[in-house]
């Protein structure tokens, strides 16, 4: 059934935080100020690399309204920050490595006092040569940018002889994909407040994914006891990824300790542009062989991520690209090769999709090729080389079994879309044209993807969280999750309303504080729903259990003639409340709290980075392609989703929609260019996402809730599956329309332009 | 510290002269320190990303009666004041019957929001504004205050060399004039705007074209006037080309030589975002097309 | 020269039906009056350079991207900011911030106040909008969030209950 507001009845709810964000009273963090407020820049550097000779800062130190001048002299810890490794220098010492990189901050009355005094801060620079291409920098002459050299990481994998497989294929396809620096482009750039308190704990109102991160990475830096710092992280105007990693907090801290007075910093567009995160440029070589049934054989892959200056989390980007560009199909011989590659370009890390994004463009690219080749068709190859619900992972290791492969294959082949392809008579390879506009060709394709959620073997993945009944009769849901607009306090609600019986305002949802939330693990990796699912379904017993209890004492009633509802105690059977909420919380003499502490459910294998929960999604798309512009637009577009249980029907929607348009910008229009370490897009007048105009099409969205009998994980993440697998089926479909391959993105319009316009017209 | 206060970017002053030789007489003063101002989109745009230094004195126009407004006036000539907002020329219906290709190219300039403050003076004057292949193709003329007084100048010619001439800086665009349309008889108008970007609205121009001619019931053009600009080229007409169709029978087998005669005569900028030849062969492409599409409509029409 | 010759005219605005006198250099950015001057952080930073919709309020009925329009440009000029959207007596939300709330038409949220301005301004003027007009309507209103179906089902939902079907 296709998820939309009529299918979802009554389960289809007005958010929580909707009321504060349709009005515009919602204050986000970067609205904040505080009295006797300062306003903090910082210093980026000019050159993509280059050492530093000397740093002078008397000028601007000596302007009136400048309280604070820092470099990285005034660093008290670790002069390094990164959530893997920390290796970004807070402030440069003595090399620059990309023009994000800082060297100095200040702290004034006036952000115009503060442009000024960056103005009057001298750096002398030797510019060093650049090391702009991945490959590049993978040549030994290159210059090494770290001690331990170009690689950041590498990984790979190996099973079976590929080599000796590819004698048996009756065909191989070999191709280079090439995919673009993506900008996350949140609407809200990166920014906060940060106060010191008068009892010498620092306050910092800045938005991140994981506000425990922050506080342990800022402790490091601040030389500071973890415990006085708190980050109050939420509410967010967007992050997609990117805003995981620290941005401005360094800066925003020591400015507001150095001067003593409250410091806000907003990166403007252009900082946050050149500064922040992108989507690993990744070039993916694939040589991939079938026998002449169609039955893939071998696959060898190698990966090239361009890593920028810094590690942030590039290499667990790189082993998540590794294990997806393998996927959700079974080859007898697989080997890959993945390097993650340090350059003088941008910085790369975290977003939506991790690597799959990329990984899965290629993979599919492969699979549209061979049933070219094989002359099948392309979507009845993918059902041919399927992992089946028994089957390993992509690294041979165990997973969840579910049955999501083939419920999203089968879905897509009935689906409107899919059906309307077959009636039209299209194949792999027809188009068709219109006679007004013989230059418009219409395309139908698919993808096809299994997506992993957590952070994998290896890697601490903590989860839980709390359940407390206030005094004040408010049942208090605590959590260490983020809300940057994915909706997860609206999940949270809906499943405390759903599960448990209470009304909306029974509950008080508190996230985002340091202070006062347990460490849930991070808001990334399409895990948060889960998490809290798991959370609830551990709590509920328990803090059921205990409420019943405490009300049966005070009601003389035995527990097992009551339960929990909306408002408060009820007798089992009959409609009748017997105890407020308020009046538990009062009377009762003990302390109603549950808590619940675990960990993302890993596979039992010894491969870092190998996940054990996937989500399957299935994409069916109609496409047209102006034959003289060579543009491309989305007609149509159909997601089938494997994810368990829908928890939020509006959040569901929202997110597949919402990742699918940033797969269209991935796909057609979005590119952070770069030039000699130089970003040639430096704001949304060069750099396009798309607007409503892209989005013209229908859109479908069928969630496949069905999850096996004995499976216990409930629901799977959907945050980032939408984003990944659009990309693929439009290049499938623009193939069925013009003939023509895509193997890089995004697609250049003119390899789909006619080149004989105007004998094709002459025809006519 | 005073003395460091004063080397803070300054707020420029703002005058608001109330007629356009006022403005004209500030500017002359002023010289290279001050810059009229319209809307303020694109100045503010260069502003920001620091592109242009913010000048000493803004000399906005906005108060100037006699730059506004959209006259339809008794000799079928239409009067654009200068100040006119994108939208009031892209909301007026008289416009849009008489010009329908301007209010076209003006739909697909920027968005709304831009469009009620951006003046189509804004757009002329930055000599790559997406409104110029339109008014190209309308024969448009444009007057200015200048130290011979007022005087008239094909927008074509203006084009061709405001590079080169630096005292035009200091002229102040007073008027657009878009002449009558003399309709030839046994003939029909086809008219045709295309702006082809990187994205579907809102984006900078890779290639912006514009057609506006008088197909003879005979398939013989009686007349035709194709311009062609995008991103940082300056648009201008394709006269040769204009030439070429006005000699053939529109439904000859001259489509061939119609597209080499664009491909050679068109010679835009390109970019990091989009080459050269791609923008050639798209406007190649685009003209074309519509070339093909009314003949076609004609033989169907027989 | 030095500044102090040129003190800063004033400049009146009616801010959501608001009367006030503010001394602002008359070139200053509106986006920074309304967030620094007055405290309406309803309006939203994001681009700067009027490409994103994120600050966009009304001007006498229009919408206007705040980080484009210049104090002066605005002397005399109703402003209203999303924060001035509802009418009194109307209930707590209009109709258009109802539709986005009951529809799902925003996410993180940042883009939505110039989201919910710019609708406002389209159904003021064109109360039935067909897909090219809601199109060109909204292309400067860039949502990163939703892929704008939520908006377009707010925006179908807002027609109807203004129009009363």
């Amino acid at each position: 059934m296709l998820l939309n507001r009529s299918n979802s009845g009554k389960r289809w709810r007005v958010r929580p935080d909707g009321p504060g964000k349709v009005t515009g009273s919602m204050a986000y963090l970067t609205d904040f100020s505080a009295e006797g407020m300062l306003y903090g820049r910082v210093l980026r550097s000019p050159h993509p690399h280059a050492r530093i000779k000397a740093i002078r800062t008397e000028r601007a130190k000596e302007l009136a309204g400048v309280h604070a001048v820092l470099t990285a002299a005034d660093v008290p810890g670790l002069n390094r920050f990164g959530i893997a490794v920390p290796d970004q220098p807070v402030f440069c010492e003595d090399i620059v490595r990309y023009i994000g990189d800082a060297v100095a901050a200040v702290a004034a009355d006036t952000a115009e006092l503060a442009a000024l005094a960056l103005e009057l801060i001298e750096v002398d620079y030797e510019v060093l040569e650049v090391v702009d291409d991945a490959e590049r920098a993978l040549a030994p002459e290159s210059p090494q940018l770290h001690p331990q050299g170009n690689v950041l990481h590498r990984s790979a994998y190996c099973a079976g002889e590929a080599q000796r497989g590819f004698e048996c294929c009756a065909h191989i396809v070999e191709e280079t994909y090439c995919t673009p620096r993506q900008m996350h482009t949140y609407m809200e750039t990166e920014g906060g407040l940060f106060v010191l308190g008068e009892d010498g704990r620092l306050n910092v109102y800045a938005p991140t994914q994981h506000g425990f991160m922050d506080r342990m990475q800022l402790s490091r830096i601040l030389a500071m006891p973890q415990a006085d710092i708190r980050i109050v992280s939420s509410p967010i105007g967007g992050s997609f990824g990117g805003k995981d990693e620290l941005n401005v907090q360094p800066y925003g801290a020591l400015l507001a300790i150095a001067s003593n007075r409250p410091v806000k910093i907003h990166n403007s567009r252009w900082e946050s542009v050149r500064a922040g995160l992108k989507r690993h440029p990744m070039k993916i070589t694939m040589k991939t062989g079938v026998d002449g049934n169609g039955k893939l054989i071998a696959h060898q892959v190698s990966i090239i991520a361009d890593t920028g200056p810094y590690a942030t989390l590039g290499a667990e980007v790189l082993r998540f690209a590794v294990e997806h560009v393998i996927g959700p199909y079974r080859y007898e011989h697989i080997k890959v090769d993945g390097v993650s590659v340090f350059t003088n370009n941008g910085m790369s890390g975290e977003f939506r999709g991790f690597g799959g994004n990329q990984a899965i463009f290629a993979l599919e690219g492969q699979l549209d090729r061979l049933a070219e080749k094989l002359g099948i068709d392309p979507w009845m190859l993918r059902l041919r080389n399927m992992r089946m619900p028994d089957d390993a992972g992509p690294f041979g290791q165990p997973i969840a079994a579910t049955e999501g492969a083939q419920q999203v294959w089968q879905a897509l082949q009935a689906s409107r879309l899919w059906q309307e392809r077959a009636s039209a008579g299209m194949g792999s390879s027809f188009s068709a044209t219109t006679s007004e506009e013989p230059w418009i060709s219409i395309g139908y394709g698919a993808a096809f993807t299994m997506h992993g959620a957590g952070l994998g073997v290896g890697i601490p993945d903590p989860a839980g969280g709390r359940l407390t009944l206030a005094a004040d009769g408010r049942i208090e849901a605590v959590f260490g999750y983020e809300e940057f607009g994915q909706g997860l306090l609206a999940s949270l609600e809906q499943m405390l309303i759903e599960q448990f019986g209470f009304a909306a305002s029974d509950i008080r949802m508190i996230i985002g504080d340091t202070d006062v939330v347990p460490d849930s693990g991070s808001t990334t990796a399409s895990r948060a729903t889960s998490m809290l699912w798991k959370s609830l379904q551990n709590l509920r017993p328990m803090f059921q259990a205990k409420a019943l209890e405490a009300a049966s004492r005070l009601l003389a009633l035995p527990a097992a003639k009551l339960r929990l509802g909306e408002g408060g105690i009820w007798q089992q059977e009959e409609q009748m409340l017997l105890l407020t909420y308020a009046d538990l919380a009062m009377y009762s003499k003990e302390r109603i709290s549950c808590t619940t502490r675990f960990h993302f459910p890993t596979s039992p294998v010894d491969r870092v980075g190998a996940h054990f929960l996937y989500t399957y999604s299935a994409v069916a798309v109609k496409i047209s392609v102006n034959r003289l512009t060579g543009r491309v637009r989305l007609l149509d577009q159909y997601h089938a989703v494997a994810a368990g249980p829908v928890i939020n029907p509006q959040g569901f929607l929202g997110q597949i929609e919402g990742g699918s348009s940033m797969a269209l910008g991935f796909t057609l229009t979005e590119e952070a260019v770069m030039e000699n370490g130089l970003y040639l897009t430096k704001n949304l007048d060069t750099y396009l996402v798309p607007t409503i105009a892209e989005h013209r099409g229908t859109v479908e969205v069928e969630p496949i809730e069905d999850l096996p009998d004995f499976d216990q994980y409930g629901p799977r993440g959907i945050g980032e599956v939408g984003s990944v697998t659009l990309a693929p089926a439009i290049a499938s479909a623009v193939h069925a329309a013009t003939g023509v391959r895509i193997s890089k993105l995004p697609i250049q319009p003119e390899l789909l332009q006619l080149q004989d316009i105007e004998s094709f017209l002459q025809r006519r | 510290m005073g003395a460091n206060r004063q080397s803070l970017h300054a707020e420029p002053l703002v005058r608001h002269p109330q007629h356009a030789e006022e403005a004209w007489q500030m500017k002359r003063l002023w010289g290279a320190t001050a810059s009229y101002t319209a809307g303020g989109t694109l100045l503010r745009t260069q502003w920001e990303s620091g592109l242009a230094p913010v000048p000493a004195y803004l000399i906005d126009l906005s108060g100037i009666a006699e730059l506004h407004g959209i006259h339809d006036e008794a000799d079928g000539n239409w009067r654009i004041g200068p100040m006119t907002t994108l939208t009031s020329c892209r909301s007026h219906l008289g416009l849009q019957t008489a010009h329908p290709l301007l209010t076209e190219a003006v739909r697909n300039i920027a968005a709304p929001s831009v469009r009620n403050l951006a003046t189509l003076g804004g757009n002329i004057v930055s000599a790559v504004g997406d409104a110029l292949p339109a008014l190209l193709a309308c024969n448009s003329v444009l007057q200015w205050r200048t130290e011979q007084g007022i005087t008239d100048q094909a927008l074509t010619e203006w084009l061709e060399a405001e590079q080169l001439q630096s005292a035009w800086k200091e002229r102040l665009l007073v008027g657009i004039q878009l002449p009558r349309q003399t309709s030839i008889s046994q003939t029909k108008r086809i008219l045709a705007y295309h702006k082809v970007g990187r994205r579907e609205a809102f984006t900078p121009s890779v290639v912006t074209v514009a057609i506006n001619g008088q197909l003879g019931d005979d398939g013989i053009w009686r007349d035709i006037r194709i311009a062609a600009g995008g991103g940082q080229t300056r648009p201008r007409r394709l006269e040769h080309t204009e030439a070429l169709l006005m000699e053939n029978p529109s439904n000859s087998p001259s489509l061939a030589v119609v597209y080499q005669s664009l491909l050679a005569e068109f010679k835009p900028k390109g970019d990091s975002f989009a080459s050269a030849d791609y923008r050639r062969r798209t406007a190649a492409n685009l003209i074309v097309s519509e070339l093909w599409k009314a003949a076609k409509r004609l033989t169907e029409e027989r | 020269m030095s500044l102090d010759q040129y003190a800063a005219p004033a400049v009146h605005l009616m801010v959501n039906g608001q009367d006030m006198t503010i001394d602002v250099a008359p070139s200053k950015r509106l986006l920074a009056i309304l967030r620094e001057e007055l405290g309406l952080t309803g309006p939203k930073r994001s681009c700067e350079i009027g490409r994103c919709g994120a600050c966009i309020v009304l001007v006498d009925g229009a919408p206007i991207n705040a980080c484009l329009a210049m104090a002066y440009q605005c002397a005399g000029k109703h402003i209203t900011t999303v924060e001035g959207v509802a009418q009194e007596g109307e209930g707590e939300l209009d109709p258009v911030q109802r539709a986005f709330l009951e529809e799902g038409g925003f996410q993180c949220g940042y883009c939505t106040p110039g989201m919910v301005i710019t609708v406002k301004a389209l159904l003021s003027h064109t109360p039935d909008p067909n897909e090219d007009e809601i199109e060109e309507a909204l292309s400067g209103n860039i949502c990163r969030c939703t892929g704008y179906g939520g908006i377009k089902r707010a925006i179908k939902q807002a027609v109807k209950w203004r129009n009363g079907y």
